[in-house]
């Protein structure tokens, strides 16, 4: 996929009609709040016209003929339909309002749910500020045209039928005439509105370009001021300010110029109305409030034009929303259940990678004949530089990707054969960077077993060694840990993400283990709580304490998608290859540490 | 473009925020006010119509020379609307370029302020918070001259010009007509700031459910892995349906507040078409006053409804006003004040020395004290000594990114004080533990702050010595690659190395350092170690230094312990005495002893584990354990 895909506002060139439709079906499962407003605007509009028409009766039959009781009847009449109109406004802002909810609820959650269903693969290559748009502004803005967007149409569309009508029904001719300038008023306000939005759209573009800009001037203030680059970046700077002038300076003028093209032309019919109807009003084939009446309508007129041409302009961006939208919706999972898949009860038993291929990218090889047997109880710790493939051979035991050449097997299954949820449902994992969810730390332990009492939290906290500092907190386990954790230090989360792991209960145990550095009592405990974890279970270990890997049952250097070195702690050192290098150096870090040197000489956290 | 008058937000410094807007306007005050003098001319002409079509009813129609007159009234409505229309374009214009130059000057402005604030400021200033002020402040002041200001000032003339219209129809009449406006007025008011803050409690919500989705998104490992789906839907539904829930009560609101407003209005010009009505009957008005009347006091009173609604925005623009003044107020960085501009055309020649140097980091917080001490032009002097003990704010007073306040630092026997920050900065290279890229080709962060064209031939001469062109030619796009979020991401290391070619292409008389290579492989070790060689000979370089083996060739290693020198001299001398360099000295000897013991007697015994180190961490642990207990 190319990156382009995900840049924003992008706007489809052709106009899809399936795409339309879809979005329209969208209301279906709510049509009788469609239909509501949609009655309901019809009523509005024309009474719109009405009213208009009832100012002609006023003159026409009660000033006049100077007959009281008929005016008082046309006032009671204009009293009433003002009542009914606003009932009418009440139900058509209800309607389209809960309509426009209802669809984003749907749109909403329709994506979410699908969200959980797709596969890593998916999250691989779709940055996440790209789902997020989607579901929030996106949901957002097709249930606009859809609610809003409709009304509108409908609204004016039925305007300027009912003011159409009523001219006619008052003056054929004339009101042929002024039904010849509607369509050039549409298409001149279209024209206008599609180039203010193209405006728009570049100063929106600019907009981020700049925040872009102050963002990076900002965090890298130190080295503008240690390379004097003030003056050359200011000057940067203003190209883009200026640019963000010139877009939005045409576009604030092409919408100030908009409103009096349209309404210039509207006086265009009001003077050919005045003119003719003048003279004739003079014979006395027209009356004044007729006149009256030809004026108000055309005068009104404008409104509708503008919403017509406005939701058209709304269109296309918002059919490009629903585009995307419906990308995210109708992307299929890549990893699924087989159709006979089963689930054996447990995973224990031996694992086998046997010649397994695996990339992300065509072209770009990760593991390639990668072959590993592991039996039940075993310890792996995984070593090797970054980018060897380590944690592609945890994430395709977890099935988060399946091999594209090869066979993993479970207890002498392949494990395509097997249940999804069977797998995943059994495997525990710690992360490197553990990963919490706002909220108290009793949810966060909770997440690993669902239905697991508040004494089993608190005991799996106790086994995982949580537990001490938890009830040091205010709140103790009620203490919210913030937005993904972050009211909490790296040691604390990772000591709360063992004690999740604690209580899943795992028959396969999967540890990739943090390189950043806590405090020595925090790892102890962090140490201790693995230890218990690891006890009697299939681990894999993506290692990266000494102590964790002398424990190992089996080594296993992972360099360039293989297998470099395996064996024992002692077998290993012997070779003098590249475990022995790693392990040197690791030791020696970590003595650094133990012996407060890395402290007396200053240096940084790693 | 317009040009733009160089603009000082300094002098637009207010304590009123109203007047302090006022002062943002300097340059554009004419024009502003043209956009409102036309502004009151369209809506003369608009009104002005229905005084043609008065005429027309009155004395046109049943006339006998109407064929004669007919054309020149057809015009008049042509002329009117022409009239309206091009002033009320003049006027959309004029603002637009008011509101959007005001707003180019602020956001230059503030970058250019922000960038040249101390260091001091930028410390305690989070980077998001200034960020939104820049933009998000910026756009609201922006949309206080383009939309709002200019939105109150609409309905007012729109008041005012047909209110005058009305009472020149009937004074009665006109009187009448108005009732119900301060009502309108009063409840528009109270509906929109109501409106305001469910609008907030809505977007409290909103934000929620992205978090919510975020923390899904960005935890999809953990979610699968435990198999949580249904959990994760469940929880989302719940945040979903409150967002519904205050979606609805947001519309609630608006769907009362219209159909009352309409129906006020309704009953207002009800009452006046009644009353207008029986005064044709009564020969008090004439017809053509009536139809006039019924085009004018629409005018007046719907607009009415929406004026809450632009106070209430309007309040917002005063709001960042006042935000953006607080930025303005922090004083700059002076980068060209000092006594010696003379001094740019002389060679420095890069002594430095240090007399009793104090340094207060904000107020009472001393981070240095009595430090004194000389560098000769090109010796290496090596800063040794815990965290905290103040080698970074020590090298920091050197571009005089903060400033001393004890004491005297001269630079070549002149003060540091007198010299210009610029010039300076222009003469001290900076190569830090993992620099500040920018998101620009290699290219452009090798040259960048140069403030000169450098050949390619240059260019790459630099990057062979920082040992970094090989790693840059590996990558597809060569010197042209984008570094960054849109393009590559470097090490450490490698990072590293892009500054020192940008510090041997500015070439500086004086280097700083920070020399922790701790984090990068030997192989990268060595090449950073040669580049680092290269870029230090001949120049006076201060060296944060993390291990014995750096500091080892210094012309003076000074040894740095809670604010002051502790210890002083070359290593031979310093070995020699009792202290912390000794210590750490020591501490290195005895780690690489063990280092050899633990793999070598691994190596020995191909069973059992090193049972010393074990034992130990486990006691240790345990003592600690219990200890916090206690």
């Amino acid at each position: 996929m190319s990156q382009n895909e995900f840049e924003e506002e992008e706007f489809t060139t052709t106009f899809s009609g399936h795409t339309l439709r879809r979005m329209m079906g969208l209301t279906l499962p709510h049509w009788p709040w469609l239909l509501g407003f949609m009655a309901l605007i019809t009523v509005v509009a024309l009474q719109d016209g009405v009213f208009n028409f009832l100012k002609k009766q006023m003159i026409d039959l009660g000033i006049t003929p100077r007959d009281t009781t008929a005016l008082t009847g046309v006032m009671v009449v204009y009293g009433g339909m003002i009542l009914l109109q606003s009932l009418g406004v009440f139900g058509f802002i209800y309607f389209a309002g809960m309509l426009g909810e209802r669809i984003q609820y749907d749109l909403r959650r329709q994506m979410f749910n699908h969200l959980q269903e797709l596969s890593f693969s998916y999250f691989d290559r779709t940055p996440i500020g790209w789902i997020m748009s989607r579901v929030t502004s996106d949901s957002g803005r097709i249930a606009d045209l859809i609610t809003w967007g409709l009304l509108d149409v409908t609204w004016a569309t039925m305007s300027i039928l009912t003011a159409l009508a009523f001219m006619f029904y008052i003056n054929g001719p004339l009101g042929a005439l002024v039904g010849l300038i509607i369509p050039v008023l549409v298409f001149v306000a279209a024209q206008f509105q599609q180039r203010i939005f193209g405006e728009y759209r570049s100063v929106r573009k600019m907009n981020s370009k700049i925040t872009g800009a102050y963002n990076e001037n900002i965090t890298g203030v130190r080295v503008v001021k240690a390379l004097n680059r003030e003056d050359a970046n200011l000057a940067e700077f203003g190209g883009l300010t200026g640019e963000m002038y010139r877009a939005s300076f045409r576009a604030a003028w092409l919408s100030a110029l908009f409103l009096p093209v349209v309404q210039f032309i509207s006086a265009l019919a009001l003077t050919s109305v005045a003119w003719y109807g003048g003279s004739q009003v003079s014979v006395g084939t027209m009356t004044v409030g007729d006149l009256q009446a030809f004026i108000g309508y055309i005068a009104f007129m404008f409104w509708p034009v503008q919403d017509l041409a406005r939701v058209y302009a709304e269109l296309q961006h918002a059919l490009a929303s629903a585009e995307r939208t419906f990308s995210l919706i109708d992307a299929k999972p890549e990893v699924v259940n087989l159709p006979n898949a089963l689930d054996p009860g447990t995973l224990r038993g031996e694992i086998e990678y046997n010649r397994v291929d695996f990339y992300y990218q065509d072209g770009k090889p990760v593991l390639s004949d990668f072959s590993l047997k592991v039996q039940p109880g075993e310890t792996i710790a995984l070593v090797g530089p970054t980018g060897g493939g380590k944690s592609t051979i945890v994430n395709l035991l977890c099935r988060f990707y399946e091999p594209k050449r090869g066979v993993i097997r479970i207890g002498g299954r392949d494990y395509t054969e097997l249940t999804l949820n069977a797998i995943q449902s059994r495997i525990g994992v710690v992360l490197q960077t553990p990963h919490l969810f706002s909220g108290p730390i009793r949810e966060n332990i909770r997440y690993g077993r669902l239905n697991a009492t508040d004494d089993e939290v608190v005991e799996a906290a106790q086994v995982a060694g949580a537990h001490d500092f938890i009830v040091t907190l205010d709140k103790g386990y009620d203490a919210d840990v913030g937005e993904g954790g972050n009211l909490l230090s790296t040691g604390q989360k990772q000591l709360i993400s063992l004690a999740r792991a604690v209580l899943a209960q795992p028959e396969i145990l999967i540890m990739d283990e943090a390189t950043s550095s806590v405090d020595t009592v925090t790892e102890s405990l962090i140490q201790r709580g693995m230890e218990r974890l690891m006890a009697g279970r299939t681990s894999f270990v993506i290692a990266h304490r000494l102590s964790t890997i002398r424990r190992a049952s089996r080594i296993v250097v992972i360099e360039k998608g293989g297998i470099s070195e395996s064996g024992t702690h002692a077998e290993l050192l012997r070779q003098r290859g590249h475990y022995y290098q790693l392990y040197t150096k690791q030791f020696r870090h970590k003595l650094e540490k133990e012996y407060g040197l890395s402290q007396l000489v200053g240096a940084a956290q790693t | 473009m317009t040009t733009l008058t160089p603009f000082d937000f300094q002098h637009a410094r207010s304590k009123n925020r109203l007047s302090g807007l006022w002062h943002l306007l300097a340059g554009f005050r004419p024009r502003y006010a043209g956009a409102i003098a036309s502004l009151a001319v369209s809506t003369g002409a608009k009104t002005a119509t229905f005084f043609l079509i008065r005429y027309l009813v009155d004395d046109v129609l049943h006339q006998p020379d109407l064929a004669r007159r007919l054309p020149w009234i057809a015009l008049g409505f042509i002329g009117l609307a022409l009239v309206e229309g091009m002033c009320a374009f003049l006027s959309g214009r004029l603002a637009a370029q008011t509101a959007e130059s005001i707003a180019l000057r602020l956001r230059n402005y503030l970058f250019d302020h922000i960038q040249r604030l101390s260091f001091a400021y930028h410390d305690r200033m989070p980077t998001g918070d200034l960020i939104q002020r820049a933009t998000s402040d910026v756009d609201a002041v922006r949309r206080f001259f383009a939309e709002h200001a200019i939105g109150v000032g609409r309905i007012a003339l729109l008041f005012i010009v047909n209110w005058i219209a009305l009472w020149n129809l009937n004074g009665q009449l006109a009187l009448a007509s108005v009732v119900v406006v301060p009502i309108i007025l009063v409840m528009s008011l109270f509906f929109f700031k109501r409106v305001s803050k469910v609008y907030e409690h809505y977007q409290e919500q909103d934000a929620k459910l992205s978090t919510t989705l975020q923390e899904n998104l960005s935890g999809v490992r953990v979610v699968k892995a435990f198999a949580r789906q249904i959990y994760e839907k469940d929880k989302f539904e719940r945040d979903n349906v409150e967002k519904f829930r205050r979606g609805k009560s947001f519309l609630l609101l608006h769907s009362f507040f219209w159909p009352v407003a309409d129906v006020l209005c309704g009953a207002q010009m009800l009452a006046g078409f009644t009353l207008g009505a029986v005064m044709v009957m009564n020969n008090a008005i004439t017809m053509g006053d009536y139809v006039a009347y019924l085009g004018v006091v629409m005018q007046l009173i719907w607009p009415m409804r929406e004026l809450g609604r632009y106070i209430v925005q309007a309040s917002t623009g005063l709001v960042s006003y006042g935000r953006l003044a607080e930025i303005a107020r922090e004083a700059r960085e002076p980068l060209e004040e000092g006594a010696r501009p003379a001094l740019a055309t002389n060679r420095v020649r890069g002594e430095i020395e240090f007399k009793g140097v104090g340094f207060e980091y904000e107020a009472e917080s001393r981070v240095l004290k009595d430090i004194t001490f000389t560098a000769r032009p090109g010796e290496v002097i090596a800063l040794l000594g815990p965290t905290g003990s103040g080698k970074t704010s020590l090298v920091n007073l050197l571009p005089r990114f903060y400033g001393y306040t004890a004491g005297s630092i001269t630079l070549d026997g002149l003060e540091l004080k007198d010299y210009p920050r610029h010039y300076l900065r222009q003469h001290i290279g900076i190569v830090e533990q993992e620099p500040f890229l920018f998101s620009r080709t290699l290219r452009e962060n090798i040259t960048y702050g140069l403030g000169r064209a450098v050949s390619d031939e240059d260019v790459e001469a630099a990057a062979r010595a920082a040992a970094i062109h090989d790693v840059i030619l590996s990558f597809p796009e060569g010197y042209n690659t984008l570094v960054g979020e849109k393009g590559i991401t470097l090490s450490g290391g490698q990072k590293q190395r892009v500054a020192i070619a940008r510090t041997l292409l500015k070439d500086p008389r004086i280097l700083i350092l920070d020399d922790s290579t701790s984090a990068v492989d030997t192989e990268t070790e060595a090449a950073i170690r040669d580049a680092l060689e290269t870029l230090m000979r001949g120049r006076t370089t201060f060296v944060i230094a993390h291990r014995i083996q750096s500091v080892m060739t210094a012309d003076l290693i000074l040894v740095l312990e809670t604010e002051h020198i502790a210890q002083r001299g070359t290593h031979a001398q310093l070995i020699e005495q009792d202290g912390l360099y000794r210590r750490i000295y020591d501490l290195q000897a005895r780690i690489e002893d063990e280092v050899e013991q633990e793999v070598g007697g691994a190596e020995a015994n191909d069973e059992t584990l090193p049972e010393s180190y074990e034992a130990r961490e486990t006691e240790e642990t345990l003592r600690v354990l219990k200890t916090l207990r206690v």
